[in-house]
């Protein structure tokens, strides 16, 4: 095991420890090359991190060895880490959750193996509303991603009339995440339903492809459309955030007519994208999800 | 192979049947770690010295039989060991029975006898096929670490298998349970009733085809909160139900988009919008 490093990020000083430490044994992945994706992507990622607690997801013995999740921002962090109080549900506390607002917090975070960033829909402040809606379309096999995919344009489409404009982005995992940016006034009493309503439409009209409820048994060969998680207690896997597969995948925003060309070209793997081609692609188009912190879309009235 | 547990000898008469017995029952428990509330960690056991107020390694940790407060006599592995060397290895068959014959309140644990080396295999063949033939169950005792059980062999397929049992006095007694006694107004016609039901209730028994199912459902719930990111307290929430009304709404909102080129509720969605979001609809 290689000695612990000490190094300086932005004036930070920062020990990094187990560097070729292996996280993902089926390519040789190592934290060092998890630290140096999210440096690389950090001009991406942060601006979709800063302000919203953070759950960190950890496998500090890789991906294949267990894995745990943490809202409370680890008592040993660096006191120029930020972070925001806010009270959980059924429980009379509070949370202090990491804040990864610049460069060496998220070096930090990779250092811990926080393979995976799940972020809430809100800001800390105002917890109550969130800024964007989501569908979590989550394939129940022999569904696949580009089942998912056809499913993501039939939402896209169902709301499109409404005036809401979706983005996509791939789970990073077997499904396709569709968000509709709000940043207008709104609380998740009124998200939440729509969402549920949207989800069960869906479901209607298109019920040899769609489920909408959490039911397993009745997820056969379809898609999921998982409304739950605009909840102020819920978290969404981040964009650019790593996966913990067998490679190191990432969720990746994609435009629309790439969902429709991998539709086409029937080939799943045109929607699977690791480390590399994620920093290529922002390389070359910039972030294709930085509408999802601009556009202010109210939910129509009904 | 599973690991064996305790290696020994079969004694039959005048036969010596060495055998190894290794655990017939593999577990599907679901297993849950224990974890810090706080932070999600790992909670570890460490063996403390409540003296010294250290961590104790394996090696400096004997047994003790407490004899009056706080007063133990420490006991060794070899000392038991020498306490009953014949019995710590050998089981002894004192007799045959019916199967039928043993309460199954009686059963413990059950175990694998495989033969021990190739020595073994031919009387281990012998007293299978003896046994298999007679349709008897062989009782004999056996101790395996520190406690001695009655042990039931019995020839199953290919292979003996060794249920431990309880000894008699170790089973609670039925006068001690606190139960409401037997009321006497059940009616023979009641009787008779429940016992029809009975038979048209009989049937095979296929435990193959039993499984399981509330570790399905634990799994299930495992599943469905690792898929909602809902992390370690939490309570499930509730969901909200919309009314069956608001999918109404939201049809006849789309229906009216569709047919005006945007309903008073679409325009008002598209009025909010805001300068940076694109002005035509084309997609992206």
């Amino acid at each position: 095991m290689s000695r612990p490093v000490e190094i300086d990020v932005e004036g930070r000083p920062l020990r990094l420890s187990n560097l070729d430490k292996v996280l993902y044994p089926q390519v040789g992945f190592t934290k060092a090359a998890v630290i140096d994706y999210y440096t690389r992507v950090a001009p991406a990622v942060l601006p979709h991190l800063r302000g919203r607690p953070l759950t960190l997801k950890r496998y500090p013995n890789g991906v294949e060895a267990s894995h745990f999740y943490e809202k409370q921002c680890p008592s040993h962090r660096p006191d120029w880490v930020r972070t925001a109080p806010i009270a959980i549900r059924s429980e009379d506390r509070i949370v202090d959750f990491c804040l990864a607002e610049d460069l060496p917090t998220l070096v930090w975070l990779a250092n811990l193996a926080d393979l995976e960033l799940h972020t809430s829909l809100s800001l800390a402040t105002p917890i109550e509303r969130p800024t964007a809606m989501v569908f979590d379309l989550d394939p129940g096999p022999p569904a696949d991603v580009l089942t998912c995919a056809r499913v993501a344009l039939a939402l896209r489409d169902l709301l499109e009339p409404l005036g809401l404009e979706g983005l996509a982005k791939t789970s990073g995992s077997k499904g396709v995440q569709v968000y509709f940016p709000l940043n207008v006034e709104t609380t998740y009493a009124e998200t939440k339903p729509f969402a549920q309503a949207v989800a069960q439409l869906l479901e209607r009209r298109r019920p040899e492809l769609v489920v909408s409820s959490m039911r397993k048994s009745l997820r056969e060969g379809k898609v999921l459309v998982d409304w739950s998680q605009n909840d102020q207690h819920k978290t969404t896997v981040s964009v650019y955030s790593l996966r913990a597969r067998e490679r190191p995948t990432v969720s990746t925003p994609v435009a629309w007519t790439e969902l429709e060309a991998a539709l086409e070209a029937g080939d799943p793997q045109e929607l699977a994208f690791d480390s590399e081609a994620v920093l290529a692609r922002i390389a070359e188009r910039g972030d294709l999800f930085a509408p999802l912190l601009e556009w202010e879309q109210p939910l129509p009235r009904l | 192979m599973p690991r064996s547990i305790w290696t020994g000898a079969i004694s039959f008469g005048l036969v010596t049947v060495p055998i190894r017995l290794v655990s017939a029952v593999r577990r599907q428990d679901v297993h849950f770690h224990q974890l810090h509330a706080e932070d999600g960690a790992r909670i570890q056991h460490r063996r403390f010295c409540s003296v010294e107020e250290r961590e104790v390694p394996h090696d400096e940790i004997v047994r003790g039989y407490e004899i009056e407060g706080g007063r133990h006599v420490v006991v060794t592995d070899e000392e038991l060991e020498r306490l009953d060397p014949e019995r710590t290895h050998t089981i002894d068959i004192e007799r045959f029975v019916d199967l039928a014959e043993i309460d199954p309140i009686l059963y413990d644990a059950s175990y694998y006898a495989t033969p021990d080396g190739d020595v073994a295999v031919k009387p281990y063949d012998l007293l299978r096929r003896a046994m298999a033939s007679s349709g008897k169950v062989a009782i004999g005792r056996v101790v395996i670490r520190t406690k001695e059980h009655l042990a039931a062999i019995r020839a199953v397929g290919e292979a003996l298998t060794v249920a431990t049992m309880l000894f008699p006095d170790e089973v609670v007694p039925r006068d001690e349970l606190d139960a409401p006694a037997a009321s006497g107004d059940v009616t023979d016609r009641e009787v008779e009733m429940a016992c029809r039901l009975v038979e048209s209730l009989s049937a095979e028994f296929e435990p193959e085809r039993l499984h399981d199912e509330r570790r399905e459902r634990v799994l299930e719930l495992i599943d469905c909160k690792a898929r909602g990111e809902e992390v370690v307290t939490e309570a499930e929430p509730e969901r909200p139900q919309p009314a069956p009304d608001l999918m109404a709404a939201l049809e006849a909102s789309l229906a009216g988009a569709r047919d005006g080129g945007g309903g008073p509720s679409a325009g008002d969605a598209g009025g909010g919008r805001a300068a940076a979001s694109p002005s035509s609809r084309s997609r992206a």
